[in-house]
C-alpha cells in the first residue's frame, strides 16, 4: 500500500494542473475539457455510459478469456517441439503484423454485426504477448532441474507438468498483464469500427456531436478498466502462486 | 561396482563441429568408496558424471554398474549440481521429497525421514520455508538433502559446493563426510579443489582436458575421520604435490604448444 502513495499523489497533481490549465487557459470545452466538466457530463449520463462500459467489459472478458484458452495450448506446443515451434512461430508473427483495425471491418462483413468479430478482434490483440511469455516461460526451468527430472526417470509429461509449468507461472503471469491492458485496446479498437454500444462507439458518436466531455469521460473510464484488469490479473497471482509474485520478474513479455 | 570401460564421448555441435568431451577413459569405483574427480575446467568432468547417472550415453565404450550396462537413469543413483536448482515453488520440505514423489517411491516414512535428514544438516524448523528464503548454502544442504534421501547407493556430486564461500565449504565438507560414513554408498565427487579432494576422498582422479583423459589415479592414505588437521601431514602434502603437478604441468605443455 505504501507504494501506492506516490502514485496517488502524481495523479492528484496531473488532474490539478489539468484542471487549473483549462481554467486559467480558458481552454475551449470542446477542445479539452477540465476534469471536473468531465466528471459531470458522466454524471449526467451515467446509466448509459454504465450501459456502455458494460458492453466493452463483456467484449474484453471474451476476449481476453479466449487469448488465454488459446495461448496457453499453443505456447506448451510450440516450447515441446523444436518442429512444431518452427512451424507456428511465422504463422503468429504474420497475425501480429496484420493491422487489427483493417482486419475488423473485413471480420464484420464475414461474421455479421453481432459481438463475434469484435471478441475475435480482441484476442489477435491480446494473445500474441501472453504466447511469447508463455514459451519463454516453458524454456526457463534450469537445465539441471530438466536432468533432475530426467534423472528420477519423469517421463515429457510429468517433466511438463512438475517441472516446466510450475516454472512457467510467473513468465504467464507476465504476459497475461499485458494482454489484460491489451484487450481493453482491442475491444475499442473493435468497436470503432462497427458496434451499437461499447465505449468505443460512445467515443465516436459523442465526437460526432462535438460532445467532447462524454468522449473524455469514455477515455477514462477505459483506463480505469485497463488498470482494474491488470490489478485484477496481480491480486489472482497473489492469492494463487503467493510464490511468484516475490520471486524474480521477468521482463515483460519480448 | 561403477565400471568405466573405454569410454568416449564426442558431442556434435550446432555449427557442424564436434567435441571430444572424454576419450579412452576406464575407471572403477568400489562399493562405498569416496572418489574425487579434479581438472581444469572443460575436461570432461560432469560429462563422467551424466555418463555415470545415464543422462548420456557414451559413443564409445561402455558404462556398467553391478556388471549391468548402464542405458538410462537408474533409481539407485541421485546427482547435488554445483547451483542448488530447487524449485522456487515449493517449501523446503517438499523440495526434498520431489525426486521420491517423482519415482513414486515415496511412502508414509518418506516426510519424516526428510525431516530427520534437514535436522541432520542443521536445517530443523525451515521445512516450510521457500528456497529464496535461505542463503546459498543452506539452499545448497537441502539439494544434498535431496539425494540423500533416494538413498542411493552412488552419490554422484558436480562441484557442489562450488558456488558457497570459503567457510560454508569446509563446514559442509566435512559434514557430507560425516553423512558419507552414516550410509553405505559410493560417492564421485567433481571438484575444483585440490585440497578438498584430499580431505575427502579415498582416491583422486586427476583429468587432462581436450579430450578429457585420466593422467592419474591418486590413492589417498590418510585415516578416517578425516579433518583439517591432516593439512600438515607429509601424506596430504604429498598427495596435493603430485596432483597440482599434473595440473600445472598440463596447462605449461599446452602454453608451450
Ligand atoms: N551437451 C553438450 N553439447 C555439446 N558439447 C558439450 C555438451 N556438454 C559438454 N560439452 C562439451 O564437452 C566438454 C566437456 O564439458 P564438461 O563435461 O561440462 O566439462 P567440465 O565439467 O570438466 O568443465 C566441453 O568442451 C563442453 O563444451
Ligand atoms: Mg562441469
Amino acid at each position: 500500500m505504501a507504494r501506492a502513495l506516490p502514485a496517488t499523489i502524481a495523479l492528484i497533481v496531473f488532474f490539478a494542473l489539468w484542471e487549473a490549465a483549462c481554467r486559467g487557459f480558458a481552454i475551449p470545452e470542446f477542445l479539452l475539457p477540465a476534469p471536473s466538466v468531465i466528471a459531470r457530463a458522466i454524471a449526467a449520463a451515467w446509466p448509459m455510459v454504465l450501459n456502455h462500459t458494460l458492453a466493452t467489459l463483456g467484449t474484453v472478458l471474451l476476449g481476453f478469456a479466449a487469448s488465454i484458452a488459446v495461448s496457453l495450448p499453443l505456447a506448451m506446443a510450440i516450447a515441446s517441439s523444436t518442429t512444431i515451434a518452427a512451424a507456428l512461430y511465422p504463422l503468429l508473427v504474420v497475425t501480429q503484423s496484420i493491422p487489427k483495425v483493417a482486419l475488423a471491418p473485413i471480420l464484420i462483413v464475414a461474421l455479421g454485426a453481432n459481438e463475434a468479430p469484435r471478441i475475435i478482434v480482441t484476442f489477435l490483440v491480446a494473445f500474441f504477448p501472453l504466447v511469447v511469455a508463455s514459451v519463454a516461460g516453458l524454456l526457463a526451468a534450469p537445465p539441471e532441474l530438466i536432468e533432475l527430472g530426467r534423472s528420477c526417470r519423469a517421463g515429457r509429461l510429468q517433466e511438463l507438468l512438475r517441472i516446466r509449468l510450475p516454472f512457467a507461472v510467473p513468465f504467464v503471469f507476465g504476459g497475461l498483464k499485458v494482454a489484460a491492458a491489451l484487450s481493453v485496446v482491442g475491444a475499442v479498437v473493435a468497436e470503432f469500427v462497427g458496434a451499437d454500444a461499447g465505449l468505443g462507439y460512445l467515443i465516436q458518436t459523442s465526437m460526432a456531436f462535438f460532445r467532447t466531455p462524454l468522449a473524455f469521460g469514455a477515455v477514462v473510464i477505459l483506463a480505469i478498466l485497463g488498470i482494474l484488469l491488470f490489478q485484477a490479473v496481480a491480486l489472482a497471482e497473489r492469492l494463487l502462486f503467493p510464490w511468484s509474485s516475490g520471486a524474480e520478474r521477468p521482463a515483460l513479455a519480448a | 561396482m561403477i565400471a568405466i570401460e573405454g569410454v568416449g564421448k564426442r558431442f556434435s555441435g550446432r555449427d557442424g563441429g564436434a567435441v571430444q568431451a572424454l576419450e579412452d577413459v576406464s575407471l572403477t569405483v568400489a562399493p562405498g568408496e569416496f572418489v574425487a574427480v579434479v581438472g581444469a575446467s572443460g575436461c570432461g568432468k560432469s560429462t563422467l558424471l551424466r555418463l555415470i547417472a545415464g543422462l548420456v550415453a557414451p559413443s564409445a565404450g561402455r558404462v556398467a554398474i553391478d556388471g549391468a550396462q548402464v542405458t538410462g537413469a537408474r533409481t539407485d543413483t541421485a546427482m547435488v549440481f554445483q547451483a542448488p536448482t530447487l524449485l522456487p515453488w515449493a517449501d523446503v520440505l517438499k523440495n526434498v521429497t520431489f525426486p521420491m514423489r517423482l519415482m513414486r517411491r515415496a511412502g508414509p516414512g518418506t516426510e519424516d525421514a526428510a525431516r530427520a535428514l534437514l535436522a541432520r544438516a542443521g536445517l530443523a524448523g525451515f521445512e516450510g520455508r521457500l528456497p529464496r528464503e535461505l542463503s546459498g548454502g543452506m539452499q545448497q544442504r537441502v539439494a544434498i538433502c535431496r539425494a540423500l534421501l533416494q538413498q542411493p547407493r552412488i552419490l554422484l556430486m558436480d562441484e557442489p559446493f562450488g558456488a558457497l564461500d570459503a567457510l560454508t565449504r569446509e563446514e559442509m565438507s566435512l559434514e557430507l563426510l560425516r553423512l558419507w560414513t552414516e550410509s553405505p554408498m559410493a560417492v564421485v565427487f567433481v571438484t575444483h579443489s585440490i585440497s578438498e579432494a584430499v580431505l575427502l576422498a579415498d582416491r583422486v582422479i586427476v583429468m587432462s582436458p581436450r579430450p578429457g583423459r585420466v593422467v592419474d589415479d591418486v590413492a589417498i592414505p590418510l585415516p578416517r575421520p578425516r579433518s583439517f588437521d591432516q593439512e600438515g601431514l607429509p601424506a596430504f602434502q604429498a598427495a596435493a604435490r603430485r596432483i597440482r603437478d599434473h595440473i600445472f604441468r598440463g596447462q605449461a605443455a599446452r602454453a608451450a604448444a
